[in-house]
């Protein structure tokens, strides 16, 4: 039964980080974007682009 | 964060949803480890079940959102439809992957192997394969339009199918059958897991769409920005309506709009 | 719906005058059927299964083949603009190329089967193999002919096309083996459920790829 345990947490744990791993992963598609934005602002300022 | 709307409102939203994910997800598993009773059969690692039913239930759900947005896209040729469509398909992805984990690991205890032709984890494993075909079309299709109508072409024709595999599994099951299925005391769910089963449900959906809230957002970010590379792309100098619109969409007023 | 009789008949001539790839689906078809025997035991004891099962295999990639092929010629040789520009429907395109797929697929079981039972002492002549067979290929080319048009304008056609068509053929393949299985151990008249499966599989699918053809064609 203990060694049951084990599975129980590994399957709990794999989720957990997996579900926080692509938190983590929309975390950086939204700073990637703000940075784009924020080079695309900065293209709209110098003339002739 | 690019937005239209007022951020206040939105933003709002994501976070409500988020918080209320977090507690109604907490409840579930503290439920899960403590207040759920311990099967008879199967011991403690049949509180897998908390995590592994409710990851099918997103599974499916999300299956059945791509599909929606497919439709939509077919129908209206609406972007909007499209993000909705490839948003879910990505979170449907993520927990399909975690069902074959979860239910692996679920099942290495109860079988004896870490995996068993079981009708259920079997169309998961062939709705896998459906997720990722509907990634590697939009991938190698060559343009994000093409990518868009084929990938719609096949959130309907893999969501239809999506029930015909399962039944035809089932039959063929009849006929080849195996041991235990990866079940919790079949129709005769104790109130104390049925309770226990909901809450998690409740809290996972919400987390989906949490997820789902910010993913479109993200995604109507992205389509923007192509949008407006292509516009900069294709008329350098730009004449005044394009760069007004340019300038609304980055929250910039254009002094130079003359020209 | 003459038209559509048209195209099938120009994909027929285009075929047996170039003699593309037909010719080779039917020797891939065989080998795969002689390799069998290399890979299973099918002189003795439970061989009904993996005969069937074997023989399926082969229609399957065999299919996979043509189909591939299918519809990526076209598009490299720019005739599929062509048809395009013709004043035809998405839809009687669609049904131009999944006849003429199902008869290639179909002319392949048809040197299959007899091949399969000189080797085998297996019953594949027994009319409703040829009946479960034409009901398969039916299903299996119309996704095939909706996919290879999705994989043709891609860079990864080849692995593409099969990617997306074998999961979603899945019933088929169920559907096939088990009735074929069946109809070699005894009469076959448990069989039937299975070809209401297949006939219903055929139906769905091949209404479902005729309507969003159409998607999937305009450039």
């Amino acid at each position: 039964m203990d060694d049951n345990l084990g599975y129980l947490f590994a399957a709990f744990a794999v989720t957990w980080l997996a579900i926080a791993g692509y938190l983590l992963y929309i975390g950086q598609q939204v700073k990637g974007l703000r940075d784009e934005v924020r080079m695309l602002n900065e293209g709209d300022d110098s003339p002739g682009v | 964060m690019m937005q239209r709307k007022p951020a206040n409102r939105s933003d709002m939203l994501v976070t409500g949803l988020g918080v209320l994910a977090v507690v109604v997800l907490t409840l579930g598993i503290f439920m899960a480890f403590v207040y759920a009773p311990t099967d008879r059969d199967q011991g403690d690692a049949q509180r897998i079940f908390y995590v592994h039913v409710p990851m099918a239930w997103l599974a499916y759900l999300a299956m059945g959102v791509v599909f929606i947005g497919s439709v939509g896209y077919m129908w209206k040729r609406s972007a909007r439809m499209d993000r909705l469509a490839r948003s879910s398909a990505e979170l449907g992805f993520l927990f399909t992957t975690l069902v074959l984990i979860t239910g692996s690991i679920w099942g290495r205890p109860i079988w004896n192997a870490w995996w068993q032709w079981e009708a259920r984890l079997t169309t998961t494993l062939i709705l896998w394969f459906i997720f990722i075909g509907y990634f590697m079309v939009r991938a190698y299709a060559g343009d994000a339009e093409r990518g868009a109508r084929y990938a719609a072409v096949l959130g309907i024709i893999g969501a239809i199918d999506v029930p015909i595999i399962h039944q035809s599994v089932k039959w063929w099951r009849t006929l080849h059958p195996e041991p235990i299925v990866l079940d919790t005391a079949g129709p005769n769910l104790p109130d104390s897991m049925l309770v226990t089963l909901l809450v998690c449900l409740a809290g996972f959906t919400l987390l989906y769409a949490f997820l789902m809230v910010l993913k479109m957002q993200i995604e109507w970010a992205r389509d923007v920005l192509a949008e407006r590379e292509l516009t900069a792309l294709l008329a350098p100098e730009g004449n005044q309506a394009e760069r007004r619109t340019v300038a609304t969409v980055s929250h910039k007023v254009s002094g130079a709009a003359e020209d | 719906m003459r038209r559509v009789w048209a195209l099938v008949w120009k994909d027929l001539l285009v075929e047996f005058r170039g003699r593309e790839f037909l010719g080779a689906m039917v020797v891939f078809a065989l080998i795969t059927i002689v390799t069998l025997n290399f890979a299973f035991d099918l002189s003795r004891g439970d061989r009904e299964a993996p005969g069937a099962g074997g023989l399926w295999i082969a229609f399957l990639f065999a299919g996979m083949l043509g189909l591939g092929r299918s519809l990526a010629v076209e598009r490299d040789r720019g005739t599929l603009e062509g048809l395009m520009l013709c004043p035809v429907d998405a839809g009687t395109i669609f049904l131009g190329k999944f006849i003429s797929n199902v008869m290639f697929i179909v002319i392949v079981q048809a040197v299959s089967l007899p091949v399969f039972y000189g080797l085998y002492n297996l019953p594949s002549l027994r009319p409703m193999v040829l009946l479960i067979a034409v009901i398969g290929a039916i299903g299996f080319a119309g996704l095939g002919t909706l996919f290879s048009a999705v994989a043709a304008s891609s860079r990864a056609r080849e692995i593409l096309m099969p990617l997306l068509l074998f999961p979603l053929a899945i019933p088929l393949v169920i559907g096939t083996v088990q009735a074929t299985t069946l109809i070699f151990q005894g009469d076959g008249a448990d069989a039937w459920p299975w070809f209401n499966l297949l006939a219903a599989f055929d139906v769905i699918f091949v209404t479902l790829s005729y309507v969003l053809f159409d998607l999937v064609l305009e450039e």
